[in-house]
């Protein structure tokens, strides 16, 4: 942030006391459609549902949403299948993403250079492709059962339509930032403490656990906060593989709301799944706002 | 981990590991869609195709559902981005030159979106909408996703112009040259490149964006992947949807030959928090 300052203060005075007015002009559209479209909508929905309005016109402090949403049986397993698709998917991007940055880190070549273009690929394809790809690949007498049958193995169990499809597919969406986050965090690991700690005879564990983890755990936590946030409230691909029932919170959320026609309930989902992210919400926009200002 | 430093010389492993592996996981179900665009029979449990052949795509843009969902895609892709481009870079110049009351803060504003789980930003949003009859109208749509392209439309265009050399421009000023013809002759085409990077992330982003087109905009706004989703939904005949992907991925293809400079590097991933 230091920087960014210094840059502001360095514009040659004489301008800017002129253009005070004009920057803030300048600026106005845009700051306007955040509050208005990010901040207001998030502040009027937290409102309008703990200030409810009753039918004879009187609004009062009111509950009565939410004590429905954490009593109703369907809500509840909706919101555990949402719970638990985003850690399954956060533990499996972690596993998935560490190795291979850690790969990307410390090698150089054109197999690396190779690695990297793959893992960053689902960046773009767009996520309609890849439920389509999916569809074709892992749904019933999909390319893996073809293949399956052609070697005299029986069809696999299709994970579509089951909470394992939105998982895998989440997962394959959410690889290349994680892969891109982790890397440019062990970009802050130094070659000579690594040739150090193995002079003195620590060993590739020893090394990952006690000199490279240490130096990454920030870029862990962003990078699980991006996905965290993503994932949580993800919409399209639980949407179109997932199961009907329980559904994740996305999906849930459209259908209260566009479908079912309540947009109290589609609000207190809503607000709902704010509270189980703000913690993440609010890391990851720190660590945005504190590399940015870097 | 096996290729630290002083295992170089030996073959390479796990890098052949990772290299298969992705190869078959990311690779493999793209190669899946793209042979099915171009097949006309494909019976289980055949390994390949029986028939190939170009009959579907001629089925495909046969159909006027596609051919209005694309055309209302690109309206919908462009109006956004001008808009976006009208009203971001004016004030991305603001923020990277000028000083006012409340810069810092107003700037780092732009990362609000990004504190909330984006669905049920959407639907917070929707809520709004309805109250305003914005549910199921073009403008409804274009305002939603234009919240979407405003941080990349406003961050990336600010490190452009932050990044031109200031010396260059009080040299021209020197020797008289208008601020007007200034920023033409200087600061356009040094910031320039970057800037046209990220209106083109913001036109393909918009091109993609499904999920405020589908909550704002349907029934009555059917963009290219809103379509493809009734097209899933519905089983229709496989290869529609193949074709259709396959087109889908022209445009994500062209910002991927662009964006091959800007990624990679830490810069990218530094944007994202990393």
């Amino acid at each position: 942030m230091s920087e960014f300052v210094e840059k502001a203060v360095s514009v040659p005075t004489e301008t800017a006391a002129g253009r005070r007015p004009i920057g803030l002009l300048l600026v106005a559209i845009p700051v306007f459609l955040v509050i208005w479209l990010v901040i207001w909508p998030a502040i009027n929905a937290i409102s309008r549902t703990i200030w409810r309005t009753d039918a004879d016109g009187h609004s009062s402090f009111d509950l009565s949403s939410y004590a429905f949403f954490f009593s109703d049986r369907y809500s509840l397993d909706n919101l555990a299948v949402t719970l638990w698709t985003t850690l399954v998917c956060a533990v499996l991007l972690l596993v998935i993403c560490l190795p291979i940055a850690l790969y990307l880190r410390f090698s150089h070549g054109r197999l690396p250079a190779y690695v990297q273009a793959l893992a960053i690929l689902p960046m773009f394809v767009p996520s309609i492709i890849l439920a389509f790809a999916f569809i074709r690949v892992l749904g019933p007498n999909g390319m893996v059962d073809i293949l399956l049958n052609a070697v005299g193995l029986p069809k696999i169990r299709t994970p579509y339509l089951t909470p394992w499809g939105p998982v895998i597919g989440l997962v394959w969406d959410n690889i290349p930032l994680t892969v891109l986050i982790l890397l440019s965090g062990l970009g802050s690991v130094a070659n000579q403490s690594i040739e150090a700690a193995r002079d003195v005879g620590a060993n590739t564990i020893r090394v990952f656990w006690h000199i490279i983890l240490p130096r990454i755990s920030n870029s862990i936590l962003v990078a699980l906060s991006f996905s965290v946030l993503g994932i949580f409230s993800s919409f399209t691909l639980p949407y179109l593989l997932g199961p009907a029932s329980p559904e994740m919170l996305g999906p849930f959320m459209q259908r209260t709301l566009r479908d079912v026609q309540d947009p109290i309930g589609a609000m207190t989902q809503a607000v709902v799944a704010f509270g189980f992210c703000i913690l993440f919400g609010l890391f990851y926009v720190r660590s945005v706002a504190r590399n940015r200002g870097k | 981990m096996t290729s630290l430093t002083s295992t170089r010389a030996r073959i390479d492993w796990s890098g052949i590991a990772f290299a298969v592996l992705l190869t078959l996981v990311i690779i493999g179900p793209l190669v899946v869609v793209a042979t099915w665009a171009f097949t006309e029979v494909w019976r289980y449990p055949n390994i390949i195709p029986q028939k190939f052949g170009f009959r579907f795509w001629g089925q495909t843009l046969g159909r006027p559902d596609v051919w209005n969902a694309l055309m209302l895609s690109l309206k919908l892709s462009t109006v956004v981005t001008l808009l976006s481009a009208l009203i971001c870079l004016p004030a991305a110049y603001a923020f990277a030159r000028m000083k006012f009351p409340g810069r810092d803060i107003l700037f780092f504003s732009f990362l609000a979106g990004h504190a909330f789980p984006k669905f049920g930003l959407l639907v917070a949003i929707a809520a709004i909408f309805l109250q305003l009859n914005l549910i199921g109208t073009f403008w409804g749509v274009v305002l939603i996703q234009l919240v979407g392209t405003l941080m990349f439309m406003i961050w990336i265009p600010v490190a452009a112009f932050q990044a031109v050399d200031r010396r260059m421009e009080e040299a021209a000023r020197d020797v008289g040259a208008s601020p007007l013809r200034v920023f033409w002759s200087i600061t356009l085409p040094q910031a320039g490149p970057t800037i046209f990077a990220a209106v083109l992330l913001s036109f393909v982003g918009t091109f993609y964006e499904t999920e405020g087109a589908w909550l704002i905009g349907a029934p009555g706004i059917r963009t290219m992947p809103v379509l493809m989703i009734s097209y899933i939904n519905n089983q229709m005949v496989i290869q529609y949807g193949a074709v259709l992907s396959v087109l889908l991925w022209v445009p994500s293809f062209i910002a991927l030959m662009f964006a091959r400079r800007v990624i990679g590097g830490g810069a990218f991933a530094r944007g994202f928090g990393g």
